[in-house]
């Protein structure tokens, strides 16, 4: 017990240094990005209507001193550590000024409720399903599961996504095909607006279980059909054991400890999987607002979206990670 | 299919069996006679040995007792009766759920490379239940107490229980899957190369464990290995299994000192003995592919005794002896090809 509490304890430093390394490297690469939030936020004022040269000068002078970017780099760095220890990201510069965590936290709830049931889901149903199917493999239905996520794995994600919006928006138009809820209703714990939020999530959630479902499945179905014939499970079945206990605890808990590391290593993708979903399906989530942020030059934006990032899924490896010893008590904690 | 007839002492009664592996590719079938036309029977109470070279077929004939055999491997004629107590069953026709309720509760199996056959993420503790907790029909209670029983019997600690099979060493393990087959007391046991991959100290040890266990609960025990002299410690009968087929068995020290089939007398040859610096014959040539044996005796073309007949026809197995059966035409001209000694008495 004592060692698994260094283990954690050890982790959890490397898990500091991970957020650390991850946000400077953020921070150095949207300050060294060729966009100018000042000149941004100018043509789109003065977009509208004509200004005097001087009074543009005028408001660049106000604009870079009110945004602080002639400060030095290293002084920008150091204040944006000293500002993230107290949660504090920054206004953002295209919705000056509102505080970037406000605009991350309203868009947090959509990414992480959808992703993280989308990826949760499909991996729970894609191992289950190819744990069965390696197990049972001449199961006429679970072949043809098979060929199905043969067949849907390899095609890109965003030709699925757009398959999906022509079939249920445009063929058999049952489904919205963007936004996060419709706009007649009113957010809050009220049920036309969850309905509206569950029906407007299935087309993406959909997107993203059905191409993820065919990694998991065929890996699954590989790992089992491996396991299967390892002696212990032999051995089991020799002896008679509960059929359902050789598949749950014999077959499935074995080829689960590599699915799990697989799942943890996947958590990266996801974050930049979400770019294109809500790019597709115009959801209100943090890749909306990254794309926003990006081409608005908006780098205290652009950072508070990668520092939510690269915590999120430097956290959940941690927590994968510490679930492993628990899991296969061959790897030892030292 | 359950009977009440015949009363025998055969726990187990075989009568030409054959399970061949039988496999296609590009429409050429191929069969590969794993086990061909064996009729033997193992008695109550005696530990039958099983002895042959690597791939004559020994594991085969005894995953086929074990009626764990799976396709490709499949039987093909013949038939196999189980005897517990006045239950007769023959598993290839019996339904899953009856042979699923004899294994462990009457057969037990313990499988080759027992490194690997538990479960790497469940403790010794789960095992048991998950085995033997159905076939003793016992209350937790009364099951826990039992298996504490048996694993004192068999000098192993109950700490054992809480660790898992990465914990402990090869021969620890080896004797864990022992006491886990043995734990239902069944009346037939089958141990396919129990001690292959231990130390010969540990080996000692483990077979003195098979024997103890077998005398306690008066199974009859089913031991295959290629290694002579384990038989020669451990089995009240052998039988030697040359290309799939049963070509001699009897009583070990008739089998040690009087060999009745040339291909036995090679292997008792083959055996070192402490001050013996005579060349061991060796045979020449290989065993044969089992895909396509040989016609006749399919010991013919390695057999110093070949004669034209053996390689026309099979031999059959004929009683030569009390207890004592061999497949030979010239079974009365085989005679040992070292003089043994007095088998030692020592058994363990």
């Amino acid at each position: 017990m004592q060692n698994y509490l260094f283990f954690v304890a050890k982790r959890a430093v490397q898990l500091l240094a991970v957020i650390f390394f991850g946000v400077s490297a953020a921070f150095l690469i949207t300050h060294l990005s060729p966009i100018n939030p000042v000149e941004q936020a100018i043509n789109r004022i003065t977009g509208r209507s004509n200004f005097s040269p001087e009074a543009v000068a005028d408001m660049r002078a106000a604009l870079t001193a009110l945004y602080g970017i002639e400060e030095p780099l290293w002084s920008k760095f150091i204040n944006f550590w000293r500002r993230i220890v107290v949660l504090d990201l920054g206004p953002s510069l295209i919705a000056f000024p509102t505080p970037a965590t406000t605009l991350v936290m309203r868009a947090l709830p959509w990414t992480v409720g959808l992703l993280a049931t989308a990826v949760v889901f499909t991996w729970l149903i894609g191992n289950i399903l190819g744990g069965l199917a390696g197990y049972y493999q001449n199961n006429r239905v679970l072949k043809g599961v098979g060929i199905v996520a043969m067949g849907l794995q390899p095609i890109p994600y965003y030709i699925v996504a757009f398959i999906l919006l022509i079939v249920f928006g445009f063929v058999w138009p049952v489904l919205p095909i963007s936004g996060g809820f419709a706009m007649n209703v009113r957010p809050g714990w009220n049920w036309p607006f969850i309905g509206s939020v569950l029906s407007h999530a299935i087309l993406p959630a959909l997107s993203l279980v059905l191409v993820g479902l065919g990694t998991w499945f065929l890996g699954m179905r590989a790992l089992v059909s491996n396991i299967i014939s390892e002696d212990y499970v032999t051995y089991a079945e020799l002896a008679g054991v509960n059929k359902r206990t050789i598949v749950a605890s014999y077959v499935i808990r074995n080829a689960a400890v590599p699915q799990l590391t697989a799942l943890a290593m996947t958590l990266g993708a996801i974050f930049s999987g979400t770019v294109i979903t809500e790019e597709v399906f115009s959801y209100p989530g943090l890749g909306s607002l990254l794309i926003a942020a990006v081409n608005a030059g908006d780098y205290a934006l652009v950072l508070a979206v990668a520092t939510v990032a690269i915590t999120a899924v430097a956290g959940a490896i941690f927590i994968v990670d510490l679930l492993h010893p628990i899991l296969d008590p061959r790897i030892t904690v030292e | 299919m359950i009977m009440t007839t015949m009363q025998t002492d055969d726990v187990l009664t075989v009568k030409g069996l054959k399970a061949y592996y039988k496999m296609g590719y590009f429409g050429i079938e191929r069969e590969v006679r794993a086990v061909d036309d064996v009729t033997m029977s193992i008695r109550r109470n005696e530990i039958y040995g099983i002895a042959g070279e690597s791939s004559s077929g020994k594991t085969s004939l005894i995953k086929t007792f074990a009626a764990a055999i799976r396709p490709p491997l499949q039987i093909v004629g013949g038939s196999m009766t189980y005897r517990f107590g006045d239950k007769i069953i023959d598993p290839y026709a019996a339904t899953k759920a009856q042979v699923d309720a004899i294994r462990w509760k009457n057969m037990s199996y313990i499988m080759q490379g027992s490194m690997s056959v538990l479960n790497p993420v469940r403790k010794i503790r789960r095992a048991f239940r998950d085995f033997a907790l159905r076939p003793m029909g016992l209350n937790e209670r009364q099951f826990w107490l039992a298996v504490s029983q048996h694993l004192e019997r068999l000098n192993l600690p109950e700490r054992v229980l809480n660790s898992y099979p990465h914990e402990l060493s090869g021969g620890m393990r080896q004797r864990v899957t022992i006491a886990l087959a043995t734990v239902c007391r069944p009346q037939f046991i089958i141990a396919d190369e129990p001690t292959t991959a231990l130390d010969v100290v540990v080996q000692k040890d483990v077979l003195a464990m098979i024997r103890d266990v077998q005398r306690e609960i008066g199974s009859s025990v089913v031991f295959v290995t290629h290694d002579m002299s384990v038989h020669a410690n451990i089995a009240d009968r052998i039988g030697i299994v040359y290309a799939g087929r049963l070509v001699e068995e009897g009583p070990t020290r008739t089998l040690f000192t009087a060999p009745r089939h040339p291909y036995t007398a090679h292997l008792v040859a083959s055996l070192p003995r402490i001050g013996d610096l005579s060349k061991k014959p060796s045979l020449d040539g290989r065993p044969p592919n089992l895909a396509d044996p040989p016609k006749g005796c399919r010991f013919h073309p390695r057999c110093p005794m070949a004669v034209a007949k053996c390689a026309t026809e099979v031999p059959p197995m004929e009683t030569i002896g009390p207890d004592h059966r061999s497949a030979c035409w010239r079974a009365d001209e085989v005679r040992p090809l070292t003089t043994l000694g007095k088998p030692q008495e020592a058994r363990v």
